[in-house]
């Protein structure tokens, strides 16, 4: 929503399916920099960010590159906030992203579904078991 | 702290050593040595044998076994730890459950994992420029410290959130939003973690040498990697 929000601010539309997609140009200014490093740092691939510490200080400078950094790191622990305590978006926001939820393909990480989808594989790994255990 | 070439912004440096601080001083409801037991776990979480297997599966609940935990917590709250270190977007409300089935209150759950975010930030940006991460402080004595019951209220979240009268904010959030609630059960889990993360992201004119639509992006990315639904 904030993404798109900034999209609004200045004029531009950002293709928002960038965000869940692996790749893709979402439009943003340097997006495919900004990209990699983030991902590189989220997914604790150490060995792989000197180098792209190096290629993004050429595109970006080096001041921007560490930003993109701290707010790549500012989101890794904020998510997990959110992701421990289970909390819903809130009112407004859910009525005003709705379409674009669907769009985006977001819906899919709602607590309760993955909840449910995690607990129903645990519940067919369990059944699995047992009947290989008295199978066996 | 940073002890870096890269330029690390001074505001952010002094909001981390705080931050660190007051992981190693005694917490509403847990004690500065459990607070930075939490810390050394979180780390442990990242090559324990069990959190590696159960990425690889298609259910992390489908793999049981046992943590190489390096801390005498409670196992149930050495489970939660690892797994909102190392696998946030496939927790579920059967993992909170299990931690206060194992007897341990939600507002040790709220603190712990206040701790273990705060760190993930601190270890993150340290990792991300090619440095060790800090060492802990040593631990201050003393039990912990108490609080005074805070409002709250049952807003669909799997915890409590502050009670507070709905506002608008800006870009369609209200003032206060669920993010900044999450933690209400214990203020000081929520101070904790906004005094490091507020350095961090500004909803708006990002006080960093990225435009804010950049900003938007990283934050987006890192919440779909993460499977944040919020």
């Amino acid at each position: 929503m904030l993404l798109r929000a900034s999209g609004e601010r200045d004029d531009r539309t950002y293709d928002l399916s960038a965000v869940t997609d692996d790749q893709g140009d979402s439009g943003v200014a340097h997006s495919d920099t900004i990209r990699a490093l983030t991902e590189a740092a989220v997914g604790n691939r150490w060995d792989e960010l000197a180098a792209l510490r190096d290629r993004a200080t050429a595109i970006l400078g080096e001041q921007a590159m560490v930003d993109v950094l701290t707010v790549a790191a500012g989101f890794n622990g904020i998510t997990r906030v959110a992701d421990a305590t289970g909390i819903p978006l809130d009112d407004r926001a859910r009525a005003a992203t709705e379409d674009m939820r669907a769009a985006v393909g977001i819906d899919r990480f709602h607590y309760a579904q993955k909840s449910a989808r995690y607990d129903i594989a645990t519940g067919e790994v369990s059944a699995y078991r047992s009947a290989s255990s008295s199978s066996g | 702290m940073y002890d870096t070439p890269y330029p690390v912004r001074p505001e952010l440096k002094r909001k981390h050593l705080e931050a660190w601080r007051l992981i190693a001083s005694p917490g509403p409801f847990l004690d500065a040595r459990e607070r930075v037991q939490i810390v050394h776990e979180a780390r442990a979480a990242l090559s324990c044998d069990l959190c590696r297997r159960r990425l690889e599966a298609l259910s992390p609940n489908a793999v049981a076994g046992v943590h190489d935990a390096v801390s005498d917590l409670h196992p149930a709250l050495v489970d939660m730890i690892h797994r909102v270190r190392t696998d946030p977007a496939r927790m579920t409300k059967s993992v909170f459950e299990g931690v206060l089935a194992a007897g341990i209150p939600a507002e040790h759950y709220i603190e712990a994992v206040s701790v273990v975010c705060t760190s993930v930030i601190v270890d993150t940006f340290h990792n991300a420029l090619g440095l060790p991460v800090p060492d802990t402080l040593p631990p201050e004595p003393g039990p912990p410290t108490g609080q005074e019951p805070p409002r709250v209220v049952d807003a669909d979240a799997w915890v409590p959130l502050t009670d507070v009268a709905v506002e608008d904010g800006v870009f369609g959030l209200p003032r206060s939003p669920n993010i900044a609630r999450a933690m209400g059960l214990v203020p000081g889990a929520v101070a904790l973690f906004f005094l490091a993360f507020r350095a961090h992201y500004a909803l708006r004119d990002v006080p960093l040498d990225i435009s804010q639509a950049q900003a938007e992006f990283i934050a987006s990315r890192v919440s779909a990697i993460n499977e944040c639904f919020y």
